[in-house]
């Protein structure tokens, strides 16, 4: 149980800066995500909390103390690795275990809390196998337990679903969400895989970059992104991004010109005559004959049961939009759209930022 | 050809065309021609000189008469000889500390390379290169080197270093008690190079994710090379055990040219004695005899370290 603190982590690797300035507050109990692009840093940023790496500059802070200076087994860290990183030498009792091997308990006390924990991930019946012997997500189940059973201050995720196939995938989310209700630890969890930050975290931390570029539930970065990356980062179709200009209440989009609506316009205030960006969840866009003057031509179809995804192309743009499974489009269609502007985001097309700043919560408070 | 047009098509490309290729084709799928080759050159090279030996071990053969007769001298002259108790227990001290050094120095240098190339620190592979350099040196330069080291006269170098050091010469080759000191020193220092790339490379395999969840664990040093390091390595040291073994065993160049055995037998081992017995004594027949002997401990060593391999790794 502790709370977690970055305080201005720096990294680099030569003169490759792979972290920098990154400030974060995990309070006691959280689960937080840290989601971005391979490459922008979220791997190395857990490994300097777990203290596998050393940070160029700035401070780690558990319960308010500085732990640059500790050895990763001093911090009371656990980490689950990405390939497990189970000792392949020692069966699963002994793997789970090994983290109480100094611990001031009597033999049966520590196969008892062996046991408990076990049972806590349903692995009992696998304790006196050995590691190549369990299947991936039995693995996965072991690589928990190892960590739990040491009751630490901070859980330590590095991507560790990426081994494991889709049904498993989504199986192992759950169970790690259920986990983390039954034995509520401060947790960081690193994973490329914006699908995990949106269903596990209590707050997502998008990173790009070695910067972070938001902070929020997974509402707030998936409705009020505060740049574009996060935007297009967050969502799967990806956000359309449709190039507009702000002037005398209109908008002023490729091939047509909307008026905006009177609830959007204090959002675009100030904005006249500035390149902007409409970012408009595929879900805002409709297809239906007429619609708002912007027409385009159906390219491709995915049905997936509960809706169908069109992909549409325009000669300025290519959009995607979410529709009801029974549509009766075909690839080669002309179809008009209408835009619920009421829903979309507007970003200054130079900066990239949101017209609207989304609350930064960079503090680590639980808006709820 | 119209014959095959007729035949329904398998789902496999037809790997031969025509009547022809059949008896080829049933031989090519068959082991037997591809382990031929290998079969006739080791036939040749190593089964033919065995049978050999074997048979002149049950004679009297000399190494230049022709006339030869079958005997059991040659192998019974072996049974009581207390020279050859001598060279046995010679030959087990040696081997025993050279196999010993080299696997330990061997594996000190691998885990040395490694940690260094972790901290990414520079000169590690001419760490790596100074230290095959001596795997290079043939035996017997080996053994000169050595031996001008070792040397007891002005020039000696390890002696010259002695003495500035204000420590007394020491007597490396001329006291039988040392001898064998120096002799198993100089088979050291050339085969832990071995033994360091062999091990070396088997520690390379080992994910380093293990170490980091160790660390995490708060493993000390030594529970990190118990629990991680040794069960990895473990059949690599096998390996490098049985072919280490086999070829101190065998190794005759370096005690041939640092000592000749000498002083008196103190550092003659059966290899050497074997080859004394041969060529400067021309009993061909009780060298012949000498060497079964040999072969027969190789193979009872190789057999049981061979037994302790896993049999396939879990």
């Amino acid at each position: 149980m502790a709370k977690l603190d970055l305080s201005a982590i720096t990294k680099s690797f030569g003169a490759t800066r792979v972290l920098d300035q990154v400030s974060l507050s995990v309070p006691d109990r959280e689960f937080v995500v840290v989601v971005g692009p391979s490459g922008c840093g979220k791997s190395t940023l857990l490994r300097i909390v777990a203290g596998l790496e050393a940070a160029s500059a700035g401070e780690v802070l558990l319960d308010d103390r500085p732990v640059s200076q500790l050895s990763p087994g001093q911090r009371n860290v656990a980490m689950v690795f990405q390939n497990y990183a189970l000792y392949p030498h020692l069966t699963v009792a002994a793997n789970i275990g090994f983290g109480l091997r100094r611990a001031r308990m009597r033999r049966a006390e520590k196969r008892e809390a062996v046991a408990r924990v076990a049972r806590l991930l349903e692995i009992e019946p696998l304790l006196n196998r050995r590691p190549g012997a369990l299947s991936g997500g039995q693995r996965q189940r072991v690589a928990m337990g190892r960590a739990i059973i040491r009751n630490p201050a901070v859980f330590l995720f590095d991507e560790p679903l990426s081994n494991l196939d889709a049904r498993l995938r989504m199986q192992m989310r759950s169970e790690i969400r259920a986990l983390h209700r039954a034995v509520p630890t401060t947790t960081l969890y690193v994973t490329h895989d914006q699908i995990e930050a949106m269903t596990m975290a209590d707050r997502v931390v998008v990173m790009n970059g070695g910067r972070i570029e938001q902070i929020g539930t997974p509402t707030e970065v998936y409705s009020a992104p505060r740049t574009t990356f996060v935007a297009g980062f967050i969502g799967m179709p990806s956000i359309n991004m449709i190039p507009a200009r702000y002037r005398g209440d209109a908008l002023e989009l490729p091939s047509t010109t909307l008026p905006v609506p009177a609830a959007v316009k204090p959002r675009l205030a100030g904005h006249a005559g500035r390149d902007l960006l409409v970012g408009l969840r595929p879900e805002h866009l409709d297809i239906r004959p007429g619609g708002d003057g912007l027409v385009a031509e159906v390219d491709q179809i995915e049905p997936t049961g509960s809706e169908t995804l069109v992909y549409l192309d325009h000669p300025a743009m290519r959009l995607s939009a979410r529709t009801a499974p029974d549509t009766a489009l075909s690839p080669g269609m002309q179809v008009g759209l209408r835009l619920l502007l009421e829903r979309a985001s507007f970003f200054d097309a130079e900066t990239g930022l949101n017209l609207v700043p989304p609350p930064s919560n960079l503090t680590g408070e639980l808006t709820a | 050809m119209t014959d095959t047009a007729t035949r329904p098509i398998a789902d496999a490309p037809p790997r031969t065309t025509g009547a022809r290729g059949g008896v080829a084709a049933r031989l090519a799928s068959g082991p037997l021609p591809w382990l031929l080759p290998a079969v006739a050159m080791l036939g040749l090279f190593y089964l033919y000189p065995v049978i050999e030996a074997v048979r002149l071990a049950f004679t009297d053969a000399r190494l230049f008469d022709t006339e030869t007769a079958f005997s059991m001298r040659s192998v019974s002259s072996l049974a009581g000889s207390s020279t050859l108790g001598t060279i046995l227990r010679n030959t087990l001290s040696y081997t025993v500390a050279s196999v010993v050094g080299q696997i330990a120095l061997g594996l000190a240098i691998a885990l040395l390379v490694v940690r260094a190339e972790r901290a990414r620190l520079r000169g590690t592979l001419v760490l790596r290169t100074i230290v095959l350099a001596a795997w290079v040196i043939p035996a017997i330069a080996n053994g000169i080197i050595w031996q001008l080291l070792f040397s007891e006269a002005p020039f000696g170098a390890i002696n010259s270093a002695l003495r500035m050091a204000g420590v007394a010469p020491v007597a490396w080759l001329s006291d039988p008690g040392n001898a064998m000191l120096s002799a198993v020193i100089a088979t050291i220092w050339q085969g832990t190079a071995y033994s360091m790339i062999l091990l070396y490379a088997a520690l390379k395999t080992i994910d380093t994710a293990l170490y980091e969840a160790a660390a995490i664990d708060a493993a000390r040093p030594w529970e990190r090379f118990w629990f991680i390091t040794l069960p990895h390595l473990r059949p690599a040291l096998l390996v490098n055990a049985i072919l280490i073994l086999i070829m101190t065993l065998n190794m005759f160049d370096t005690i041939l040219a640092l000592t000749g055995g000498g002083p008196g037998r103190a550092t003659e081992i059966l290899s050497l004695y074997a080859y004394g017995t041969v060529f400067q004594n021309f009993e061909l027949g009780r060298g012949a005899a000498l060497s079964m002997l040999l072969l027969v401990i190789s193979l009872t060593l190789t057999a049981l370290l061979t037994l302790l391999l896993p049999q396939e790794r879990r």
